[in-house]
């Protein structure tokens, strides 16, 4: 029979089964029933409630069912701790047994179970493991200091393991040697102190060991010497020697973490012979790394973005390696763009234009717009190159695709900033193609060369007019620009038409629109215009300062940190790790355990967002928009280049400034629960009740470049339908850079329902006129829920206690130093206190909960055993709904946290 | 380090879960397949595959897909994603080796076996030993093979790097009943990728290949490989971009690396390699060429207008296969992408082809026309002749917009860099010993792509 039938079963009596199974007498049946509970515990099924029939399946001779056993054990001794205790003389005698795979078995599980009680018996094997003659047992006993350390940091300084440790780092066996590198790593992680210590010593015996370990333990090894700290160049030559090799391995971990050392180490070296050396050695294998898996491809190509940035010489003859290839996924072939541009030279842009034009001909629209812009940003930064690059844009423009058209405009507005008065003769074809540009990027770069180029197009007046037709519907950036550019045609050809236009557009701007920005420049240039219209000309058509392209550069700064994070995530993600690590480790504490909102505290605000949005922000150029912003001001102050040119503006009138929202409120401490950068636009929120009601309190950032109205929020089917009262948010526009906030009380909608197991899970949509819609998840909180009118009677609490379906146990660790406050916190959150009781013959006290959940209207049955003053406490749930029973938890820990 | 290690059912169920590190909610695998499946944001666009590396609340997932399961690792640390991601793919081998397969039936039913190799090859998010051969010593459990459903056969164009067609558990060799049974695969598998412009010129080119090895010796006995006496390895053997590359018919590669069990003493004198190969699968040798490549196919476009009406144009594809007459691909799969214009295809094949070897599909959904041929030999030419019913009038600017035209195929018992192997002998004394040896050779197209 195969194992496979363990996942089948799950009939209501399971966990009585499983019990019988347990207590059979026949060796066959209880391996079985053991290897039940292993397949529910997996697919996420609670049978804690086995612990001690579990573990009385542990005294065994049989490894392979003591093998099992503690795999639960390591699951579930944190739930039970005072049963953990009860195998820990079997932990205890199973270290000393005979068999080094027994002992070894034995201290790496018992560093496993997190409970405190355990770790004061485990320093004893440790100890003794430490020593074992066996370098398998030993090389676990390394592990176990990590484990103990994470548990206990004082108690493994106490017993002196960590130079117990660095004595290890001297093994004869490269396993042991490895493994005690990696659990000095990871405490230094969790410390944040210096553990390793590397002395000139250890160093060399590093370097020795490097050869003979397996390639996790060369990563290791790497790892700690890119890390070493020298300022001699011959401790740079000889570490480079040794590590040099490495690179040939075909391990990719090994090559990249070979590669970090090396560029540390020519940091470092002071001969420029020898780098050049290593360079010349550092291309093939990163060139063999493209030929891998996907996966490991796209880590490399991340990682060589970077060394590309800080030596373009390594790469410099091989930017045929990184050509597309039609079935690399789209992540990939992202990536290779990215490099190709910065590869790109004199010497091969001919090929590399050849191919951005095929590319710019398939079928994925990410993909080819990207190409397009490459095209771009290659004419702006290889001026040999322009006319080529303008050439196989006009011959893509001509195929009239409509998206390759639009992303053609954008990036040829970036050529003629770049090359002012050179190539306006293609104004005409970009003409022709006015009425399949829908997009406002698109449609604000071709009002601009029109405005730019006013003297030069004979008909600037009658384009113009076409796009005037729909002013007031346009997105904000489209109408800055025809603003400007209106101004720009009047004060180059001051026709009749160019008159009437210009009273038209100010008007519009100045009466009809409530976007602060635009009414502020419609006011300055009417200002100019009415006051000294030379002036106006000196401001408006100023020479404008020349771009360059930086899309997609680092700031030096920032490189240089990420090079040394090279083979990291960071590297990856393209931001330094405070951005994404949290210095607190949350090790200590058992996941499920976590809620989630506690998570988002911890961290820097923002960091995961932004994280999740690094390898998303990183596909999409941002060249334009910044390009655009300085564009927008067609003025002089474009030449200080100001951060925001609307800002520039505001100065220059200064009375004039009418905006009310203040920018940069510091927003107020809320969960985020969505941030797009793209789209500019942060969300933070949680559900809470105020004043009887669920509100859903909701701070909305808006740091985009136009104003942000028509807020709509909506809600999907939910356990407890949740919606809000009102779908239209009370929320005037915000301008840009400024803050929201909203409180917006919530109903119970009997339609929205959802049925099914109980989950705090709300799906929430969120529109505005601008960014469109938006999709963000969040979890209700259950003490949001409870009713104010939840009390019941003693009798009927009583009834109740007896004729529901039986308890969900659960213990939390909370401590409650004042029972008093703790029961008027609970009151408060409308969990009423029944009955406050000692339980007899126990220093504990039982506290007796009830509450009405809003939506279902369902009574909760809540049971708390406590010792005042002592860590933990034993929780009860009943209820017909057995499936609110976490939720009720999470609401009482959250009540007395 | 390493927080968490699962393994996802297509659907998205868990079937493997450990937790080393107890510092990621448990809730983690229902996050990473929400997340992995709606990766693009862009309601239109949801083919967007989510990039092996991404972070959500401060967790970062790495994953990777291998027979419609998906392994992922959790961590909060800035660890190394290479590291990691080479871990998960180290998973795939040793439970191939061990299960005989990785499917999602055969991980359900060895699941105490793949928890007992977890516990061995990661100890606290920190990889262990993972060589094959030495968890052997750890294992007891017994592997329950499952022989990959014949509902859903393996389709020969999927065939990747690996040899295929043995699913046989590494921990067979230490059997001692009858059932036993020595054998070695040796397996040539390369993989071709090229590019031709629309002059039918070479633009780029490569060939990535693996000498890959799966023994199932009992008492592991050395072997002795020999490869082609005119073997150049670039790098190595003479100075970057040295004269030699076009010294005739020598077999050059531009870079190679060898497995850490190879011992090389002979191989600068007669290009033999001796080894004690280790259990389960490995590549001997990894290497990469762009030198003396002759490409198995060609092929030829052309697209022209209908003479008897301006809504259809004719497209024209020619096909020479030129490997040896001898040899021939098992497999063939002509892509021909359409603008959004073109309504309909309708081909007519070869009348002279024998009935029932090609076929044709054209999807009006995706625009794609596929040429398919269940068999293709060598030294012959093919032709396909397609009229397509286009949405507007005929104009020049069709010629540009068919295409790029993609091939896939696979060609056995050929290898396109000309490697081979000239022998594979078992140093073991015992003359009566003669185990079964089975030396194969595969090109498949990785990337084979002619412009238009």
């Amino acid at each position: 029979m195969s194992d496979g039938k363990y996942f089948s079963t799950t009939k209501k009596g399971e966990i009585h089964e499983f019990k019988e199974e347990l207590r059979s007498l026949e060796k066959s049946k209880k391996k079985d029933g053991v290897k039940k509970v292993i397949a529910a515990m997996t697919v996420g099924k609670d049978v804690a409630m086995l612990f001690p029939d579990m573990m009385n399946c542990m005294q065994t001779e049989d490894l392979e069912l003591k093998k099992l056993v503690y795999l639960y054990c390591q699951n579930y001794a944190k739930t039970q701790p005072d049963l953990a205790i009860m195998a820990v003389n079997t932990f205890v005698k199973d270290s000393q047994d005979p068999n080094p795979l027994i002992r070894a078995l034995a201290v790496r599980t018992m560093g496993c179970i997190r409970v405190d009680k355990i770790t004061e018996y485990l320093c004893d094997p440790l100890q003794r493991c430490l020593k074992d003659d066996d370098p398998y047992v030993r090389k676990t006993a390394a592990i176990c200091v990590a484990k103990l350390f994470d548990i206990n940091p004082e108690l493994v300084d106490d017993r002196g393991f960590l130079d117990q440790l660095r004595d290890l780092l001297s093994d004869a066996n490269p396993m042991v040697v490895a493994n005690a590198l990696a659990a000095l790593q990871e405490i230094q992680e969790i410390s944040g102190k210096d553990m390793l210590q590397l002395s000139q010593n250890t160093l060399m015996k590093l370097l020795t060991a490097l050869n003979d370990c397996t390639e996790w333990g060369q990563v290791f090894i790497l790892d700690a010497l890119a890390g070493f700290e020298t300022r001699d160049p011959r401790d740079a030559e000889k570490i480079a020697e040794r590590v040099l090799p490495r690179m040939q391995h075909v391990n990719s971990a090994v090559v990249l973490s070979a590669i970090k050392v090396i560029l540390r180490m020519m940091d470092i070296c002071q001969s420029a012979d020898l780098v050049a050396a290593w360079s010349k050695k550092m291309a093939p294998p990163l060139v063999t790394l493209l030929g891998a898996e996907p996966e490991v491809q796209y880590v490399a190509l991340r990682n060589i973005n970077l060394v590309v940035q800080k030596r373009p010489s390594i790469l410099a003859n091989e930017v045929k390696v990184f050509f597309c290839k039609y079935n690399d996924p789209i992540y990939v072939k992202m990536e290779k763009l990215e490099i190709m541009i910065k590869l790109a030279s004199d010497k091969n842009i001919d090929q590399v234009l050849l191919e951005f034009k095929e590319y710019a001909q398939e079928v994925d629209v990410d993909f080819v717009r990207k190409a397009v812009r490459a095209i771009g940003r290659c004419a702006v930064s290889i001026e040999r190159a322009a006319e080529k690059c303008i050439n196989v844009l006009l011959e893509l423009i001509k195929a009239k695709v409509n998206y390759v058209v639009q992303e053609g405009v954008i990036v040829i507005k970036d050529i003629f900033r770049r090359y002012p008065n050179r190539y306006e003769n293609i104004i005409a074809t970009l003409c022709e193609n006015l009425d399949s540009l829908d997009e406002p990027e698109a449609k604000a770069s071709m009002v601009w060369i029109i405005g730019e180029y006013a003297e030069r197009i004979d008909n600037a007046d009658e384009l113009l007019e076409t796009f005037l037709d729909t002013f007031p519907e346009e997105n904000s950036m489209v109408q800055l620009q025809l603003l400007t550019s209106t101004v720009k045609l009047f004060l180059k050809k001051p026709t009749e038409s160019a008159q009437k236009m210009i009273s038209l557009v100010l008007s519009c701007a100045t009466n009809e629109t409530d976007n602060p920005d635009l009414r502020d420049r419609a006011f300055i240039y009417w200002r100019l215009l009415s006051t000294d219209p030379e002036a106006a000309k000196d401001v408006v058509l100023a020479q404008k300062p020349v771009i360059t392209d930086d899309v997609g550069n680092l700031d030096q700064g920032l490189l240089d940190q990420l090079l040394r994070q090279v083979a990291t995530l960071s590297s990856v993600y393209h931001k330094p790790p405070e951005m994404f690590v949290s210095r607190q480790r949350l090790a200590v504490q058992k996941a499920d355990e976590l809620q989630d909102h506690q998570f988002e505290e911890e961290e820097v605000p923002g960091a995961a967002s932004t994280s999740t949005a690094a390898v998303a922000a990183a596909a999409t150029s941002a060249a334009p928009q910044v390009d655009l912003l300085n564009l927008d001001s067609g003025g002089p102050e474009a030449a200080a280049a100001p951060p925001r040119a609307v800002g520039g503006i505001d100065d220059l009138l200064g009375g004039l400034d009418i905006s009310s929202t203040s920018s940069s409120t510091p927003a107020p401490q809320l969960p985020v629960l969505l941030s797009d950068p793209s789209k500019g636009l942060v969300i933070q929120g949680k559900i809470l009740r105020q004043g009887g009601t669920v509100t859903y309190a909701l701070v909305i950032i808006n740091s985009s470049a136009s104003p942000l109205d028509g807020l709509m929020l909506q809600t999907n089917r939910s356990t407890f339908g949740l919606g809000p009262v009102n779908v239209v948010l009370q929320v005037p526009s915000i301008a840009p850079s400024s803050t929201a906030t909203a409180l917006v009380p919530m109903l119970y909608d009997s339609t929205k329902i959802l049925p099914g197991a109980a989950s705090s899970k709300l799906e929430v949509a969120m529109k505005t006129n601008q960014a469109g819609v938006l999709y963000f998840a969040d979890a209700v909180p259950l003490a949001s829920l409870l009713e104010e009118s939840g009390g019941i009677e003693g009798q009927a609490f009583l009834n109740a206690w007896k004729t529901l379906p039986p308890e969900t146990p659960q213990r939390l660790q909370l401590t409650v130093f004042n029972i008093e406050s703790a029961k008027q916190r609970l009151q408060a959150a409308n969990l009423f206190v029944l009955a406050h009781r000692p339980v007899p013959g126990t220093s504990q006290e039982a506290l007796y909960l009830t509450g009405k959940v809003g939506g279902i209207n369902v009574q909760v049955l809540v049971e708390v055993r406590l010792t005042v003053g002592v860590p933990g406490m034993d929780v009860s749930f009943k209820s017909e709904r057995t499936d609110l029973a976490t939720m009720t938890f999470e609401a009482v820990a959250q009540i007395l946290a | 380090m390493i927080s968490q290690f699962f393994i996802l059912s297509p659907r998205g169920d868990v079937i493997i879960r450990r937790d080393f590190l107890g510092n990621v909610p448990k809730t983690s695998p229902e996050i990473f397949f929400r997340n992995c499946k709606f990766w693009s944001d862009d309601e239109e666009q949801q083919h967007d595959e989510a990039p092996p590396v991404f972070s959500v609340d401060g967790v970062t997932y790495l994953h990777t897909k291998e027979g419609g399961l998906q392994l992922v690792a959790t961590t909060r640390d800035n660890v190394s994603p290479s590291f990691v991601l080479e871990f998960l793919r180290r998973m795939c081998i040793i439970i191939k080796d061990y299960c005989g397969l990785l499917t999602e039936d055969a991980v359900r039913k060895n699941f105490p076996l793949i928890y007992e190799l977890l516990d061995e090859v990661m100890d606290y998010g920190v990889p262990q030993s993972t060589n094959t051969e030495a968890l052997k010593t750890f294992v007891l459990n017994e592997p329950v093979v499952v022989a990959p459903s014949s509902s859903n056969p393996r389709s020969i164009l999927s065939f990747n790097k690996g040899p295929t067609g043995v699913f046989k558990s590494v921990l067979d060799t230490s059997r001692t009943d009858s059932k036993r049974r020595d054998e070695i695969f040796v397996d040539v598998v390369e993989r071709v990728t090229c590019t031709f412009n629309s002059s039918g010129y070479i633009v780029s080119s490569q060939v990535d290949g693996a000498v890959q090895i799966k023994s199932y010796l009992a008492g592991n006995p050395p072997l002795k490989i020999k490869l082609n006496d005119d073997l150049v390895i670039g790098k190595r053997d003479n100075p970057y971009g040295g004269r030699q590359a076009d010294a005739g018919h020598s077999v050059f590669l531009d870079d190679c690396n060898f497995h850490e069990c190879a011992n090389l003493e002979s191989f600068d004198v007669d290009r033999s390699i001796t080894l004690v190969p280790p259990d389960g699968e490995f590549a001997l040798i990894n290497y990469r060429t762009t030198h003396g490549f002759k490409p198995p196919f060609r092929l030829q476009t052309t697209v022209e207008a209908d003479p008897m009406t301006d809504s259809k144009a004719v497209l024209t594809l020619r096909l020479w296969c030129e490997v040896p007459a001898d040899r021939g691909a098992s497999g063939l799969e002509v892509e021909v992408p359409t603008p959004r214009y073109v309504q309909r295809a309708h081909c007519d094949l070869d009348p002279k082809a024998t009935p029932g070897t090609q076929s044709w599909d054209y999807s009006e959904k995706t625009h794609l026309l596929k040429w398919k041929f269940k068999k293709c030999q060598g030294g012959q030419e093919f032709m396909l002749r397609c009229k397509l019913t286009l949405e507007k009038p005929y104009g020049p600017s069709l010629r540009m917009e068919v295409g790029p035209v993609n091939l896939k195929f696979t060609i056995p018992m050929y290898s396109a860099s000309r490697i081979t192997l000239k022998y594979l002998q078992i140093l073991k004394r015992d003359k009566s010993y003669n185990p079964f040896r089975w030396v194969r050779y595969v090109t498949t197209s990785s990337s084979y792509t002619f412009r238009t």
